[in-house]
């Protein structure tokens, strides 16, 4: 099957295969996803549903010994672009499709400069634009109201919970078109993880979310459609 | 079950008498130190006959105390860190974060084996370093300030290499990966999250750099210490340093009385180490606030 992109469609991958030290790990995906929606990654440990993620935003680059092959397209500023084609900026890649871990990162510093981090690695320094775009971001990750009285304190006294929400603002800042989640409610407990999961929902209206999860009533909640991966294939829902 | 307990209490009786000894060790040394040393501290083992404010404002030559040998010591140390830090912190980071596989194992053989030379040796190639630079460069320089700072830093740059690639490559995945997936240039990534987190382990290598260059004596015994060359005035000059007066009154003594200024100097020696490390702690403190809360 062989089709130019359509307009809903936010990313198309063809015949993708990575390797890691000779070992296949992915094998020959095929697959498109749409605007706005939320798609969950399932399968065992193992099956490459995390490694599928870091080919998205080029992040496997960082792995020794890793080899990729087959073709990505995303569509950025409305316009289709082949994210390993020759001279394509691999920082602007990532700009535009986020990534949030498994385990919340956020840097030893205020929560303001936190959420600034991305803005000025990207070279923004003004700070009517970035004042505006911290709490834009926090609002959006439903955390504003929980600490707009205390932007200057250590982001590592939130909770696990306000950790992980800092991390998916500190990725809304940049306003991605795609936001890839890898297991982002597996080390907290359930009352933070419903929150994240109603964030994911929300945040579906401008974004295209991919998101792996082990919990099949999670994936039940808040998935539009279901990709089951298996050793290292799409078994269902490609 | 009973052989695992005596196993357990065996290591347990090891590692307290390993502590206790290396504990006890320290406090003998410097125990001995002090009580031969503190009673020749004063006015008069620094600054001999000259006034001591004369001596302070460079108006008057100390020839017979330890001011000068202390300005030595301490010009030694900064210039050697100076030149040696830059160097070490950028090798380290190509070891940990740009070099691969076959140049890596090279480099690291290499650095291995500089660590492992001793400081005689290092001092030897200083020595021939001058040598080389009067004949070629300059009738002018000779074993000098700088020759030996160079010597040292050459001595120290292992410690500062491998305690940056080590702290860098200690840091862990999710932390590696936090700006990359910002966006961040791999430049980026070492200049705001993967510096500012290994500085701690960082510092540590400076910290054991301060420490040797504060206390070799074997490279600026070849490389232009000598006993009674005033204060340092030149990085081209002749200048005095502690370990060499420790050395060549320990050696040379005339009377008891010139055996125990050598305590007394060991004891000034000890007291500055203890003051650089100091230094290099508030450092250390505030670069990592400045990197981590104010980036």
């Amino acid at each position: 099957m062989s089709h130019s992109p359509v307009e809903t469609t936010r990313i198309r991958v063809t015949d993708l295969s990575f390797s890691y030290r000779k070992r296949a790990v992915l094998r020959n995906i095929h697959v498109d996803f749409a605007d706005s929606t939320i798609t969950a990654l399932v399968g065992p440990s193992g099956a490459g549903k995390s490694t599928f993620l870091t080919t998205l935003n080029g992040l496997w680059q960082t792995i020794p010994e890793a080899r990729l092959t087959g073709q990505v397209l995303i569509r950025l500023e409305g316009a289709f672009q082949d994210i390993y084609a020759d001279g394509f900026s691999v920082s602007r890649l990532r700009r535009r499709v986020g990534m949030v871990f498994q385990t919340p990162n956020p840097l030893p510093m205020s929560i303001f400069r936190n959420i600034a981090f991305p803005l000025k690695l990207a070279g923004e320094s003004r700070r009517d634009v970035i004042e505006p775009s911290v709490e834009a971001a926090l609002r959006r990750a439903y955390l504003w109201e929980e600490v707009k009285d205390r932007l200057g304190d250590n982001a590592l006294t939130l909770s696990g919970g306000q950790q992980q929400r800092l991390c998916i603002a500190r990725a809304l800042v940049l306003e991605p078109q795609v936001l890839l989640l890898d297991e982002p409610t597996s080390s907290l407990d359930e009352t933070a993880g419903r929150v994240i999961e109603e964030l994911m929902v929300c945040l579906k209206d401008r974004l295209t979310l991919l998101v792996v999860s082990h919990y099949l009533e999670q994936v039940k909640r808040i998935a539009d459609r279901v990709m089951a991966f298996s050793n290292g294939s799409i078994e269902r829902g490609g | 079950m009973t052989t695992m307990k005596s196993a357990d209490r065996i290591i347990i009786l090891f590692s307290w008498s390993g502590a206790l000894v290396l504990t006890g060790a320290l406090s003998a040394i410097l125990g001995y130190v002090i009580f031969k040393g503190a009673g020749t501290l004063d006015l008069k083992l620094f600054f001999g006959d000259t006034a001591p404010l004369d001596a302070l404002t460079l108006k008057r030559q100390v020839f017979d105390g330890l001011f000068p040998a202390i300005l030595g010591t301490l010009c030694l140390v900064v210039l050697s860190v100076i030149l040696a830090v830059p160097l070490g912190l950028a090798t380290g980071i190509y070891l940990a974060e740009y070099a691969g596989g076959f140049a890596k194992k090279v480099f690291n053989l290499f650095f291995d084996i500089l660590a492992g030379v001793p400081s005689i040796v290092v001092g030897l190639f200083g020595f021939a370093l001058a040598v080389f630079l009067h004949r070629h460069v300059s009738r002018e320089i000779g074993p000098c300030l700088l020759v030996s700072s160079l010597a040292l830093a050459l001595l120290v740059l292992p410690y500062i290499i491998r305690t940056t690639q080590t702290a860098l490559e200690g840091l862990p995945a999710d932390i590696r990966l936090t700006a990359l997936a910002l966006g961040a240039t791999r430049l980026q990534n070492i200049r705001h999250v993967l510096l500012p987190r290994s500085l701690s382990g960082i510092m540590t290598g400076v910290i054991l750099a301060v420490g040797r260059c504060a206390e070799d004596t074997a490279v600026i015994l070849l490389t232009g210490a000598v006993a009674a060359a005033g204060v340092p005035r030149s990085l081209l000059g002749h200048y005095e340093a502690l370990p060499f007066y420790i050395y060549y009154i320990s050696s040379q003594y005339a009377n008891p009385e010139q055996l125990l200024t050598g305590y007394g100097a060991a004891l000034v020696l000890l007291v500055i180490c203890l003051g650089l490390f100091a230094v290099t702690f508030v450092i250390k403190r505030r670069l990592s606030y400045n990197a981590l809360y104010r980036a």
